[in-house]
Protein backbone atom coordinates (compact mmCIF):
# COMPACT_ATOMS: atom_id res chain seq x y z
CA UNK A 1 0.00 0.00 0.00
CA UNK A 2 1.50 3.66 -0.69
CA UNK A 3 2.05 5.51 1.71
CA UNK A 4 -0.62 8.17 0.18
CA UNK A 5 -3.65 5.58 0.38
CA UNK A 6 -2.33 4.42 3.76
CA UNK A 7 -2.74 8.25 5.03
CA UNK A 8 -6.46 8.06 2.80
CA UNK A 9 -7.46 4.80 5.06
CA UNK A 10 -6.18 6.47 8.28
CA UNK A 11 -8.50 9.32 7.42
CA UNK A 12 -11.82 7.23 6.66
CA UNK A 13 -10.82 5.38 9.81
CA UNK A 14 -11.27 8.65 11.54
CA UNK A 15 -13.79 9.98 10.47
CA UNK A 16 -16.18 7.00 10.81
CA UNK A 17 -14.83 5.52 13.80
CA UNK A 18 -13.67 8.65 15.47
CA UNK A 19 -15.03 11.88 14.54
CA UNK A 20 -18.57 12.89 15.45
CA UNK A 21 -21.65 12.41 12.98
CA UNK A 22 -23.26 15.80 12.59
CA UNK A 23 -26.75 16.81 14.56
CA UNK A 24 -28.81 16.01 10.88
CA UNK A 25 -27.08 13.12 10.16
CA UNK A 26 -28.38 11.36 13.78
CA UNK A 27 -31.67 12.75 12.53
CA UNK A 28 -32.11 11.42 9.42
CA UNK A 29 -30.94 8.17 11.19
CA UNK A 30 -33.01 8.15 14.25
CA UNK A 31 -36.08 9.06 12.06
CA UNK A 32 -35.59 5.81 9.83
CA UNK A 33 -34.85 3.79 12.87
CA UNK A 34 -38.38 4.12 14.44
CA UNK A 35 -39.80 3.89 11.29
CA UNK A 36 -38.16 0.27 11.33
CA UNK A 37 -38.86 -0.45 14.59
CA UNK A 38 -42.72 -0.04 14.11
CA UNK A 39 -42.88 -2.30 11.02
CA UNK A 40 -41.09 -4.89 12.94
CA UNK A 41 -42.59 -4.11 16.73
CA UNK A 42 -46.05 -3.78 15.62
CA UNK A 43 -45.40 -0.04 17.13
CA UNK A 44 -43.02 2.78 17.61
CA UNK A 45 -40.06 3.21 19.57
CA UNK A 46 -40.37 3.40 23.25
CA UNK A 47 -38.02 3.05 26.25
CA UNK A 48 -39.90 3.87 29.30
CA UNK A 49 -42.87 1.02 29.37
CA UNK A 50 -39.83 -1.15 29.42
CA UNK A 51 -39.06 0.27 32.88
CA UNK A 52 -42.11 -0.60 34.54
CA UNK A 53 -41.33 -4.40 33.33
CA UNK A 54 -37.92 -4.28 34.61
CA UNK A 55 -39.36 -3.07 38.22
CA UNK A 56 -41.53 -5.59 38.03
CA UNK A 57 -39.36 -8.55 37.18
CA UNK A 58 -36.90 -7.70 39.94
CA UNK A 59 -39.54 -7.22 42.24
CA UNK A 60 -40.36 -10.92 41.74
CA UNK A 61 -36.91 -11.98 42.10
CA UNK A 62 -37.49 -10.34 45.26
CA UNK A 63 -40.36 -12.16 45.93
CA UNK A 64 -42.90 -9.99 45.14
CA UNK A 65 -46.18 -9.69 43.33
CA UNK A 66 -46.33 -7.33 40.07
CA UNK A 67 -49.20 -8.76 38.71
CA UNK A 68 -51.33 -7.23 41.35
CA UNK A 69 -50.32 -3.79 40.16
CA UNK A 70 -52.82 -2.23 38.73
CA UNK A 71 -51.15 -1.29 35.39
CA UNK A 72 -51.53 -5.43 34.73
CA UNK A 73 -54.77 -6.21 36.43
CA UNK A 74 -56.18 -3.05 34.04
CA UNK A 75 -54.37 -3.59 30.19
CA UNK A 76 -54.71 -7.70 29.35
CA UNK A 77 -51.71 -7.35 26.81
CA UNK A 78 -49.31 -6.20 29.22
CA UNK A 79 -50.17 -8.69 31.73
CA UNK A 80 -49.19 -11.13 29.18
CA UNK A 81 -46.01 -9.48 28.69
CA UNK A 82 -45.32 -9.49 32.35
CA UNK A 83 -45.54 -13.59 32.34
CA UNK A 84 -43.58 -13.97 29.32
CA UNK A 85 -40.45 -12.69 30.77
CA UNK A 86 -37.38 -10.50 30.16
CA UNK A 87 -35.90 -12.59 27.00
CA UNK A 88 -39.32 -12.58 25.12
CA UNK A 89 -39.45 -8.89 25.79
CA UNK A 90 -38.59 -6.60 22.75
CA UNK A 91 -38.53 -3.59 24.40
CA UNK A 92 -36.32 -4.77 27.44
CA UNK A 93 -33.97 -6.06 23.79
CA UNK A 94 -34.36 -3.00 22.27
CA UNK A 95 -32.85 -0.99 25.58
CA UNK A 96 -30.60 -3.07 26.34
CA UNK A 97 -29.19 -3.06 22.74
CA UNK A 98 -28.80 0.58 23.25
CA UNK A 99 -26.67 0.10 25.58
CA UNK A 100 -24.18 -1.94 24.68
CA UNK A 101 -24.60 -0.26 20.86
CA UNK A 102 -23.44 3.12 22.70
CA UNK A 103 -20.52 0.99 24.34
CA UNK A 104 -19.49 -0.23 21.43
CA UNK A 105 -19.50 3.09 19.41
CA UNK A 106 -17.75 4.68 22.65
CA UNK A 107 -15.00 2.05 22.30
CA UNK A 108 -14.41 1.50 18.77
CA UNK A 109 -13.53 5.75 19.05
CA UNK A 110 -11.84 4.77 22.20
CA UNK A 111 -13.35 7.02 24.29
CA UNK A 112 -15.00 4.93 26.71
CA UNK A 113 -13.93 6.01 30.52
CA UNK A 114 -15.94 5.56 33.69
CA UNK A 115 -17.08 8.90 34.83
CA UNK A 116 -17.37 9.16 38.50
CA UNK A 117 -20.31 10.91 40.13
CA UNK A 118 -18.24 14.30 41.65
CA UNK A 119 -20.41 15.87 44.50
CA UNK A 120 -23.35 14.64 46.27
CA UNK A 121 -25.93 17.22 44.83
CA UNK A 122 -24.94 15.23 41.33
CA UNK A 123 -25.94 12.07 43.16
CA UNK A 124 -29.12 13.58 44.67
CA UNK A 125 -29.94 15.22 41.08
CA UNK A 126 -29.57 11.91 39.31
CA UNK A 127 -31.53 10.29 42.28
CA UNK A 128 -34.63 13.06 42.06
CA UNK A 129 -34.48 13.10 38.37
CA UNK A 130 -34.40 9.35 37.89
CA UNK A 131 -37.78 9.52 40.05
CA UNK A 132 -39.01 12.12 38.02
CA UNK A 133 -38.77 11.08 35.01
CA UNK A 134 -39.98 7.44 35.76
CA UNK A 135 -42.96 8.68 37.20
CA UNK A 136 -43.59 11.49 34.98
CA UNK A 137 -43.18 9.35 31.57
CA UNK A 138 -45.86 6.90 33.09
CA UNK A 139 -48.56 10.05 33.37
CA UNK A 140 -48.11 11.10 30.25
CA UNK A 141 -48.39 7.64 28.38
CA UNK A 142 -44.32 7.68 27.56
CA UNK A 143 -40.91 10.08 27.32
CA UNK A 144 -38.85 12.02 25.00
CA UNK A 145 -38.95 8.81 22.79
CA UNK A 146 -42.45 7.15 23.18
CA UNK A 147 -44.72 10.33 23.77
CA UNK A 148 -42.38 12.74 21.86
CA UNK A 149 -40.88 11.44 19.03
CA UNK A 150 -42.77 8.39 18.71
CA UNK A 151 -46.35 10.63 19.82
CA UNK A 152 -46.19 13.33 17.34
CA UNK A 153 -45.13 11.02 14.57
CA UNK A 154 -48.09 9.28 14.63
CA UNK A 155 -49.99 12.81 14.46
CA UNK A 156 -51.78 11.99 18.01
CA UNK A 157 -52.13 15.28 19.53
CA UNK A 158 -50.73 14.06 23.25
CA UNK A 159 -47.53 14.29 21.36
CA UNK A 160 -47.79 17.73 20.91
CA UNK A 161 -49.22 18.50 24.31
CA UNK A 162 -46.44 16.48 25.33
CA UNK A 163 -43.56 18.51 23.77
CA UNK A 164 -44.94 22.29 24.71
CA UNK A 165 -44.64 20.78 28.85
CA UNK A 166 -41.65 18.85 27.97
CA UNK A 167 -40.57 22.04 27.01
CA UNK A 168 -41.36 24.22 29.74
CA UNK A 169 -39.99 21.20 32.40
CA UNK A 170 -36.64 21.58 30.40
CA UNK A 171 -36.80 25.25 31.70
CA UNK A 172 -37.95 25.13 34.99
CA UNK A 173 -35.18 21.79 35.31
CA UNK A 174 -32.74 24.43 33.65
CA UNK A 175 -33.07 27.24 36.29
CA UNK A 176 -32.76 24.74 38.71
CA UNK A 177 -29.13 23.41 37.46
CA UNK A 178 -27.66 26.69 37.12
CA UNK A 179 -28.98 27.79 40.88
CA UNK A 180 -27.74 24.64 42.39
CA UNK A 181 -25.34 22.80 40.45
CA UNK A 182 -23.15 25.02 39.25
CA UNK B 1 -2.07 37.44 26.89
CA UNK B 2 -3.52 35.43 29.92
CA UNK B 3 -4.35 31.21 29.91
CA UNK B 4 -7.38 30.07 32.63
CA UNK B 5 -7.76 26.82 33.29
CA UNK B 6 -11.55 25.35 34.06
CA UNK B 7 -11.92 21.93 34.96
CA UNK B 8 -15.18 20.74 33.80
CA UNK B 9 -14.22 16.83 34.25
CA UNK B 10 -16.89 14.77 35.84
CA UNK B 11 -19.53 17.40 35.31
CA UNK B 12 -22.89 16.66 33.69
CA UNK B 13 -24.14 18.65 30.59
CA UNK B 14 -24.78 21.77 30.15
CA UNK B 15 -22.24 22.62 32.99
CA UNK B 16 -19.28 22.56 30.88
CA UNK B 17 -20.90 24.64 28.32
CA UNK B 18 -22.18 27.46 30.84
CA UNK B 19 -18.75 27.36 32.39
CA UNK B 20 -17.31 27.76 29.44
CA UNK B 21 -19.49 30.64 28.24
CA UNK B 22 -19.28 32.35 31.85
CA UNK B 23 -15.58 32.74 31.97
CA UNK B 24 -15.78 34.07 28.09
CA UNK B 25 -17.70 36.80 29.14
CA UNK B 26 -14.96 37.77 31.66
CA UNK B 27 -11.73 37.76 30.26
CA UNK B 28 -10.12 40.24 27.74
CA UNK B 29 -9.35 39.80 24.41
CA UNK B 30 -6.53 37.68 23.54
CA UNK B 31 -6.85 35.49 26.49
CA UNK B 32 -7.39 31.63 26.61
CA UNK B 33 -9.46 29.53 28.31
CA UNK B 34 -8.23 25.91 28.44
CA UNK B 35 -11.71 23.52 29.33
CA UNK B 36 -10.77 20.02 30.33
CA UNK B 37 -13.85 17.77 29.59
CA UNK B 38 -14.72 14.32 29.33
CA UNK B 39 -18.18 14.52 28.25
CA UNK B 40 -18.67 13.65 24.83
CA UNK B 41 -21.66 16.40 24.61
CA UNK B 42 -19.41 18.98 25.70
CA UNK B 43 -16.77 17.97 23.14
CA UNK B 44 -19.76 18.53 20.31
CA UNK B 45 -21.25 22.07 21.87
CA UNK B 46 -18.35 24.02 23.70
CA UNK B 47 -16.29 24.27 20.00
CA UNK B 48 -19.90 24.92 18.56
CA UNK B 49 -20.66 27.49 20.57
CA UNK B 50 -17.32 29.06 20.54
CA UNK B 51 -16.98 29.25 17.20
CA UNK B 52 -20.33 30.35 16.45
CA UNK B 53 -19.01 33.33 18.84
CA UNK B 54 -15.78 33.88 16.57
CA UNK B 55 -13.34 32.84 19.37
CA UNK B 56 -10.33 30.32 17.57
CA UNK B 57 -10.79 26.96 19.28
CA UNK B 58 -8.48 23.64 19.18
CA UNK B 59 -9.23 20.26 20.58
CA UNK B 60 -6.83 18.19 22.07
CA UNK B 61 -7.11 14.43 23.19
CA UNK B 62 -5.28 14.02 25.93
CA UNK B 63 -6.26 10.28 27.17
CA UNK B 64 -9.31 7.98 26.50
CA UNK B 65 -12.66 10.04 26.56
CA UNK B 66 -10.68 12.86 28.06
CA UNK B 67 -10.12 16.27 26.31
CA UNK B 68 -8.67 20.26 26.64
CA UNK B 69 -10.66 22.35 24.36
CA UNK B 70 -8.51 25.52 24.16
CA UNK B 71 -10.57 28.66 23.23
CA UNK B 72 -9.11 31.93 22.47
CA UNK B 73 -11.39 35.29 22.85
CA UNK B 74 -10.99 36.89 19.39
CA UNK B 75 -12.99 39.71 19.49
CA UNK C 1 -4.00 25.95 8.68
CA UNK C 2 -2.30 29.39 9.89
CA UNK C 3 -1.16 29.71 13.45
CA UNK C 4 -2.99 31.14 15.88
CA UNK C 5 -1.90 31.90 19.75
CA UNK C 6 -3.75 28.14 20.05
CA UNK C 7 -2.51 26.53 17.92
CA UNK C 8 1.28 27.59 18.64
CA UNK C 9 0.48 27.00 23.06
CA UNK C 10 -0.42 23.29 21.90
CA UNK C 11 2.40 22.94 19.76
CA UNK C 12 4.58 24.62 22.88
CA UNK C 13 2.86 22.43 25.51
CA UNK C 14 5.39 19.52 26.71
CA UNK C 15 3.94 16.74 25.21
CA UNK C 16 2.44 14.57 28.46
CA UNK C 17 3.91 10.61 28.13
CA UNK C 18 0.22 9.48 28.68
CA UNK C 19 0.39 6.80 26.40
CA UNK C 20 -2.93 6.97 24.84
CA UNK C 21 -4.39 2.88 23.93
CA UNK C 22 -6.44 2.08 21.74
CA UNK C 23 -9.86 0.71 23.50
CA UNK C 24 -9.89 -2.73 20.41
CA UNK C 25 -10.10 -4.92 23.30
CA UNK C 26 -13.08 -3.46 24.37
CA UNK C 27 -14.16 -3.30 21.03
CA UNK C 28 -13.67 -6.80 20.08
CA UNK C 29 -15.09 -7.53 23.10
CA UNK C 30 -18.52 -5.45 22.26
CA UNK C 31 -18.69 -7.07 18.84
CA UNK C 32 -18.85 -10.64 19.86
CA UNK C 33 -21.19 -9.76 22.73
CA UNK C 34 -23.55 -8.11 19.73
CA UNK C 35 -23.16 -11.28 17.61
CA UNK C 36 -23.75 -13.79 20.68
CA UNK C 37 -26.67 -12.68 21.84
CA UNK C 38 -28.17 -12.19 18.55
CA UNK C 39 -27.64 -15.53 17.55
CA UNK C 40 -28.54 -16.75 21.26
CA UNK C 41 -32.01 -14.71 20.56
CA UNK C 42 -32.37 -15.71 16.68
CA UNK C 43 -32.81 -19.21 18.04
CA UNK C 44 -35.85 -18.59 20.27
CA UNK C 45 -37.49 -15.97 17.71
CA UNK C 46 -35.79 -14.23 14.53
CA UNK C 47 -37.64 -11.16 15.08
CA UNK C 48 -36.16 -10.51 18.93
CA UNK C 49 -32.74 -11.25 16.96
CA UNK C 50 -33.75 -7.98 14.57
CA UNK C 51 -34.83 -5.83 17.54
CA UNK C 52 -31.38 -6.62 19.63
CA UNK C 53 -29.49 -5.69 16.13
CA UNK C 54 -32.01 -1.94 15.73
CA UNK C 55 -31.37 -1.55 19.69
CA UNK C 56 -27.54 -1.59 18.90
CA UNK C 57 -27.80 0.13 15.68
CA UNK C 58 -29.80 3.22 17.88
CA UNK C 59 -27.00 2.82 20.27
CA UNK C 60 -24.56 3.62 18.45
CA UNK C 61 -26.54 6.65 16.47
CA UNK C 62 -27.49 8.28 19.24
CA UNK C 63 -23.88 8.24 20.68
CA UNK C 64 -21.81 9.03 17.29
CA UNK C 65 -23.83 11.68 16.77
CA UNK C 66 -24.13 12.94 20.23
CA UNK C 67 -27.51 12.91 19.68
CA UNK C 68 -29.52 14.61 22.92
CA UNK C 69 -33.19 15.12 23.31
CA UNK C 70 -32.76 16.87 26.54
CA UNK C 71 -30.08 19.02 25.24
CA UNK C 72 -32.55 20.07 22.30
CA UNK C 73 -35.34 21.23 24.76
CA UNK C 74 -33.19 22.69 27.06
CA UNK C 75 -30.22 24.44 24.86
CA UNK C 76 -32.54 27.36 23.04
CA UNK C 77 -33.06 29.16 26.36
CA UNK C 78 -30.40 27.98 28.11
CA UNK C 79 -27.60 28.76 25.65
CA UNK C 80 -29.14 30.35 22.61
CA UNK C 81 -28.42 27.21 20.44
CA UNK C 82 -31.32 24.79 17.90
CA UNK C 83 -29.05 22.20 16.04
CA UNK C 84 -30.18 19.83 17.89
CA UNK C 85 -33.82 21.32 17.99
CA UNK C 86 -33.70 21.15 14.27
CA UNK C 87 -32.25 17.78 13.73
CA UNK C 88 -35.21 16.33 16.47
CA UNK C 89 -37.20 18.17 13.88
CA UNK C 90 -36.22 16.69 11.14
CA UNK C 91 -36.43 12.82 12.57
CA UNK C 92 -40.30 13.68 13.12
CA UNK C 93 -40.37 15.04 9.71
CA UNK C 94 -38.66 11.59 8.36
CA UNK C 95 -40.63 9.23 10.57
CA UNK C 96 -43.95 11.17 9.85
CA UNK C 97 -43.79 10.51 6.12
CA UNK C 98 -42.87 6.92 7.12
CA UNK C 99 -45.89 6.44 9.93
CA UNK C 100 -48.53 7.94 7.75
CA UNK C 101 -47.64 5.34 4.89
CA UNK C 102 -48.03 2.12 8.02
CA UNK C 103 -50.97 3.85 9.46
CA UNK C 104 -52.74 4.93 5.98
CA UNK C 105 -52.45 1.28 4.74
CA UNK C 106 -53.28 -0.42 7.84
CA UNK C 107 -56.64 1.75 7.80
CA UNK C 108 -56.98 1.18 4.43
CA UNK C 109 -56.94 -2.07 4.91
CA UNK C 110 -60.09 -1.97 7.41
CA UNK C 111 -57.64 -2.20 10.52
CA UNK C 112 -57.33 -0.02 13.82
CA UNK C 113 -55.42 3.61 13.84
CA UNK C 114 -51.97 2.28 14.84
CA UNK C 115 -49.08 4.21 16.43
CA UNK C 116 -48.26 5.69 19.57
CA UNK C 117 -51.61 7.61 20.11
CA UNK C 118 -52.65 8.35 23.73
CA UNK C 119 -55.09 9.81 26.10
CA UNK C 120 -54.86 13.56 26.38
CA UNK C 121 -55.87 15.65 29.03
CA UNK C 122 -54.05 17.44 32.10
CA UNK C 123 -52.16 14.02 32.88
CA UNK C 124 -49.87 14.96 29.73
CA UNK C 125 -49.20 18.14 30.76
CA UNK C 126 -47.97 17.05 34.50
CA UNK C 127 -46.27 14.26 33.15
CA UNK C 128 -44.08 15.92 30.60
CA UNK C 129 -43.22 18.78 33.11
CA UNK C 130 -42.15 16.82 35.59
CA UNK C 131 -40.37 14.83 32.91
CA UNK C 132 -38.49 17.82 31.67
CA UNK C 133 -37.49 18.91 34.95
CA UNK C 134 -36.33 15.20 35.61
CA UNK C 135 -34.19 15.15 32.55
CA UNK C 136 -32.15 18.25 32.64
CA UNK C 137 -31.26 17.34 36.46
CA UNK C 138 -30.05 14.32 35.82
CA UNK C 139 -28.39 15.18 32.74
CA UNK C 140 -30.57 12.34 30.21
CA UNK C 141 -34.03 11.75 29.27
CA UNK C 142 -35.05 8.80 28.56
CA UNK C 143 -32.57 7.42 25.89
CA UNK C 144 -29.81 9.84 26.56
CA UNK C 145 -29.33 7.66 29.81
CA UNK C 146 -29.37 3.97 28.20
CA UNK C 147 -27.08 5.71 25.86
CA UNK C 148 -24.90 7.01 28.87
CA UNK C 149 -25.04 3.95 30.68
CA UNK C 150 -23.02 2.82 27.38
CA UNK C 151 -20.59 5.22 27.80
CA UNK C 152 -19.97 4.90 31.28
CA UNK C 153 -21.02 7.67 33.14
CA UNK C 154 -22.01 6.45 36.63
CA UNK C 155 -24.68 9.15 37.25
CA UNK C 156 -26.64 7.46 34.82
CA UNK C 157 -26.60 4.03 35.92
CA UNK C 158 -28.32 5.90 39.49
CA UNK C 159 -30.42 7.49 37.89
CA UNK C 160 -31.83 4.47 36.47
CA UNK C 161 -32.26 3.43 39.38
CA UNK C 162 -34.65 6.21 40.49
CA UNK C 163 -36.15 6.40 37.05
CA UNK C 164 -37.27 2.19 37.59
CA UNK C 165 -38.42 3.40 40.91
CA UNK C 166 -40.80 6.19 39.17
CA UNK C 167 -41.98 4.02 36.98
CA UNK C 168 -43.00 1.50 39.60
CA UNK C 169 -44.79 3.51 41.47
CA UNK C 170 -46.67 5.47 38.40
CA UNK C 171 -47.71 1.87 37.63
CA UNK C 172 -48.75 0.94 40.93
CA UNK C 173 -51.01 4.14 40.72
CA UNK C 174 -52.41 3.38 37.62
CA UNK C 175 -55.70 2.55 38.61
CA UNK C 176 -56.25 5.38 40.37
CA UNK C 177 -54.74 7.86 37.41
CA UNK C 178 -57.35 6.25 35.20
CA UNK C 179 -60.69 6.39 36.96
CA UNK C 180 -59.44 10.07 38.03
CA UNK C 181 -57.42 10.93 34.74
CA UNK C 182 -57.23 9.01 31.64
CA UNK C 183 -60.79 7.79 31.39
CA UNK C 184 -62.23 10.79 30.65
CA UNK C 185 -59.11 11.69 28.53
CA UNK C 186 -59.58 11.24 24.64
CA UNK C 187 -57.58 9.91 22.23
CA UNK C 188 -57.32 12.73 19.50
CA UNK C 189 -55.59 11.35 16.27
CA UNK C 190 -55.22 13.84 14.43
CA UNK C 191 -56.67 12.97 10.71
CA UNK C 192 -59.75 12.02 12.45
CA UNK C 193 -60.36 15.78 13.44
CA UNK C 194 -58.33 17.67 10.62
CA UNK C 195 -58.92 14.95 7.62
CA UNK C 196 -55.24 12.86 6.38
CA UNK C 197 -54.63 16.16 3.63
CA UNK C 198 -54.67 18.95 6.63
CA UNK C 199 -52.85 16.34 9.41
CA UNK C 200 -50.13 15.14 7.27
CA UNK C 201 -49.32 18.16 5.45
CA UNK C 202 -50.38 20.55 8.14
CA UNK C 203 -47.83 18.49 10.80
CA UNK C 204 -44.90 18.52 7.80
CA UNK C 205 -45.48 22.47 7.70
CA UNK C 206 -45.41 23.26 10.69
CA UNK C 207 -42.65 21.22 11.65
CA UNK C 208 -40.97 22.88 8.77
CA UNK C 209 -41.99 26.18 9.97
CA UNK C 210 -40.30 25.18 13.82
CA UNK C 211 -37.33 24.47 11.83
CA UNK C 212 -37.60 27.71 9.92
CA UNK C 213 -38.37 29.72 13.29
CA UNK C 214 -35.23 27.82 15.20
CA UNK C 215 -32.86 28.90 12.78
CA UNK C 216 -33.44 32.56 12.75
CA UNK C 217 -33.29 32.07 16.88
CA UNK C 218 -30.08 30.95 16.47
CA UNK C 219 -28.62 33.10 14.31
CA UNK C 220 -30.25 36.34 14.67
CA UNK C 221 -28.08 37.26 18.27
CA UNK C 222 -25.20 37.22 15.62
CA UNK C 223 -24.47 40.41 14.37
Amino acid sequence: MTARAAAELEHLKKLMLKDAWPYWVGGILLGLLNIIIFIYMASPWGVTTTFVFWGAWIYELFGGHPETWSFFTMQAPMMQTLKGGLLNHGGSIINIGLIVGAFLATAAASQFKIKKIKSSRQLVAALVGGLMMGYGSRLAFGCNVGAYFSGVSSMSLHGWVFGIFIFIGAYLGSKLVVKYLM
Amino acid sequence: MAEFTIDALGEACPIPLLKAQKKCKEIQVGDVVIMNIDHSCALKNVPEWARKEGYNVEVEEVEEGVWDIYIEKTA
Amino acid sequence: MSETPVTSMIRKRPQTTIKKKSQIGYTIAALVVVVAVGMFLAQTKILLSIIWFIGITLGVVLQKSRFCFTASLRDPILTGSTTLTRATLIAFAVATVGFAALQFTTILKGGPITGNVSPVGVHTAIGAVIFGIGMVISGGCASGTLMRMGEGFTMQWVSIITFILGSVLGAIHFGWWTENFFNAAPKIYLPQTLGWAGSFFGQLAVLALLYVIATWYEYRKAN
